[in-house]
């Protein structure tokens, strides 16, 4: 059965084999011309930009396998008929899905954790003065937790296609599932493996012109991208008065629209300076750097877990299913 | 010690959804027979099959095939190969490896046999199975489910879509293989005339129920055709004789009595298979019975 499974699964294996093999060209160039620049303190600004599209398109490959590893695997059988042919051969049909998911899924392992181990290579001397592998989207790019993403999008894939009986559809359901779980998890999950650590900050017009936003398209006091050494911010408050309730609106408002002119030039200019007067605050949460890699790991334990459930309902629905 | 049947059903039973597809069937069919399972289409001969291979699973009622559960587990598929309706096959693969499958997937497989019932077919090995006739289509999922040595061979409709002489060269090669492997076999047709070259054994399948089984030769011996309506015969004449289906001042009846009684004639085996679809259809004319054993 393991035979049959590699002869079928040939011509996918030689595409995502080639795919690999040329992102692995490239980031090996990239780490070596990374690994060339002498002041390291340029690497952020010559980098951070590559290292957030590696990270973006790299949040695609769960999907991609998923969508043409995983989904076919059954639907086309089912469409073509040929489950008729092979789950009539000696092997109970269990053992034929148990070991196609074991084959293909050690694949999409093994690919996703080669990529995984090029890309945390390549992006090692940034991330070590950057110090944001944490963030949302580069912690999915880096260590163990991309074998997880990878295995999930295969397994999800494999059993929506049992579902879904229909390779096409499946192929599109999947792909789009398997990013909106990528984008689900760090933002609602993610900030909560383990109880984050507080800190309450206070809002000078220096603290504020180190942010990145301030405002919204609502009008709210808001304010975010602010950096806590050494972590990674999982929530920041609105703007508090020392009394700990929000900044009004209007108060707000003001200082944004009619701050009086000091000619400040921080990032918010007369703005900053006009909220910096109001000794306000806000409470962030964050999750601290050294906690990285017990978050790679409780990251790669629920995707392998969430596996492990979607094979679970794959071996049950098959033998209940009606052809 | 008694000898499994081939096919063992109680009250066999399938519903998909609202629509029944088999209701309360009982079959006994014992071992060593070529069965044929005729019926219009839509009778439910394909769920007997598919339940019959395990493809599907009964809604209620027991099916048990040469003494288990269907598909209970890999030493039972090894004993019943399936030729699926369409005879499906991969088309990215080669007639070798289809056969190189076969060798994977059943520790019984033949190679030797499978080798030369292919080239006696006159395939090519290494011709891609998405590029076959439907014929040598047909012969590649015969051949595939005849090397692994089963005891008893199931075909769906093999032959449906086959032209006069595919279908002609596939029925002699079932043959050829139930004689080699000393297996029985079921095989469903709407076709009579397919059924009745190569089966001693019928059962007739209309609108989800059993009509008559058994062997041929017993059914034959057991229905003659008689002038007159039975219906207004006196007693003492009708007494013993059940009436399939009267029509045109003749009637198919069954029964020692008919066999015994004066003008009977004897039946063939396309009038018997049409009174009873005339008579699960209903109708006098019974268009749909009638055009699905058309010769």
């Amino acid at each position: 059965m393991i035979r049959m499974s590699l002869r079928q699964f040939r011509i996918q294996a030689l595409v995502g084999a080639i795919l690999l093999v040329l992102a692995a060209v490239y980031l090996l160039r990239l780490g070596g011309d990374i690994r060339a620049v002498r002041d390291t303190s340029q690497l952020p600004s010559q980098y951070t930009q590559t290292m957030l599209f590696l990270a973006a398109g790299f949040g695609l490959v769960p999907a991609l396998i998923g969508a043409f590893w995983g989904a076919p695997l059954i639907a086309r059988e089912l469409e073509a008929g040929t489950h008729r042919l092979v789950w009539n051969q000696s092997v109970p049909r269990r053992r034929w899905l148990a070991v196609k998911l074991t084959v293909l899924g050690l694949a999409s392992m093994a690919v996703a954790g080669t990529f995984s181990a090029l890309v945390t290579w390549a992006a090692a001397p940034v991330d070590q003065v950057t110090g944001d592998r944490f963030s949302a989207l580069l912690f999915g790019a880096r260590g163990i937790a991309p074998i997880g993403y990878a295995v999930f999008g295969f397994t999800f894939g494999a059993v929506t296609g049992l579902l879904v009986r229909r390779t096409l559809p499946a192929m599109a359901m999947v792909f789009l599932a398997v990013i909106a779980v990528q984008l689900a998890v760090p933002n609602l999950l993610r900030p909560h493996y383990l109880p984050a650590e507080r800190v309450t900050v206070a809002m000078s017009t220096d603290a504020i012109n180190q942010a990145r936003m301030l405002g919204s398209i609502t009008g709210g006091p808001v304010i975010g991208g602010l950096e806590v050494p050494d972590a990674w911010i999982t929530d920041t408050s609105k703007l508090l008065t020392p009394d700990g309730r929000q900044l009004s609106d209007a108060a707000f408002n003001e200082c944004f629209s009619n701050a009086p002119k000091t000619g400040a030039t921080g990032t918010f200019g007369d703005t900053a300076v006009c909220l910096g007067k109001l000794d306000l605050h806000v409470d962030v949460a964050y999750q601290p750097n050294r906690r990285f890699w017990p978050f790679q790991w409780i990251e790669l334990a629920l995707y392998l877990g969430l596996s492990a459930l979607l094979a679970a309902v794959g071996l049950w629905r098959i033998q209940r299913r009606v052809s | 010690m008694q000898i499994p049947l081939v096919l063992h059903a109680e009250r066999l039973t399938k519903r998909y959804g609202r629509r029944t597809a088999l209701t309360d069937c009982d079959l006994r069919i014992p071992r060593g027979h070529v069965v044929g399972l005729v019926g219009p289409n839509g009778a439910g001969k394909s769920t007997l099959l598919q339940l019959a291979c395990g493809l599907i699973g009964p809604t209620s009622g027991t099916l048990s095939v040469l003494g288990s559960r269907p598909a209970a587990n890999a030493a039972h598929l090894a004993r019943v190969g399936f030729v699926a309706q369409d005879t499906p096959v991969y088309a990215s693969f080669t007639i070798a490896d289809h056969l190189k499958m076969g060798a994977w997937l059943n520790p019984s497989w033949d190679l030797a046999l499978a080798t030369r019932r292919i080239a006696e077919v006159g395939l090519d090995p290494t011709q891609k199975a998405g590029r076959l006739s439907g014929g040598q289509r047909a012969q590649l999922a015969m051949t595939i489910a005849a090397a692994k040595r089963p005891d008893l061979l199931i075909f769906d409709e093999p032959a449906a879509a086959l032209d006069p002489l595919a279908r002609k060269g596939f029925m002699r090669s079932l043959v050829e293989f139930v004689g080699e492997l000393g297996a029985s076999a079921v095989l469903s047709s709407h076709l009579l005339s397919d059924v009745e070259q190569v089966c001693d054994y019928l059962v007739v399948l209309c609108d989800s129920r059993i009509q008559i089984a058994g062997p041929v030769r017993d059914l034959l011996a057991s229905h003659r055709r008689i002038a007159g309506d039975p219906a207004k015969m006196p007693a003492t004449m009708s007494a013993g004789i059940e009436v399939i289906w009267a029509e045109h001042g003749h009637a198919l009846v069954r029964g020692d009595a008919a066999v015994r009684a004066r003008d009977a004639e004897p039946v063939t085996l396309e009038e018997l298979v049409l009174a009873y679809m005339s008579r699960a259809a209903g109708t006098v004319t019974a268009p749909r019975a009638s055009a699905a054993v058309s010769r």
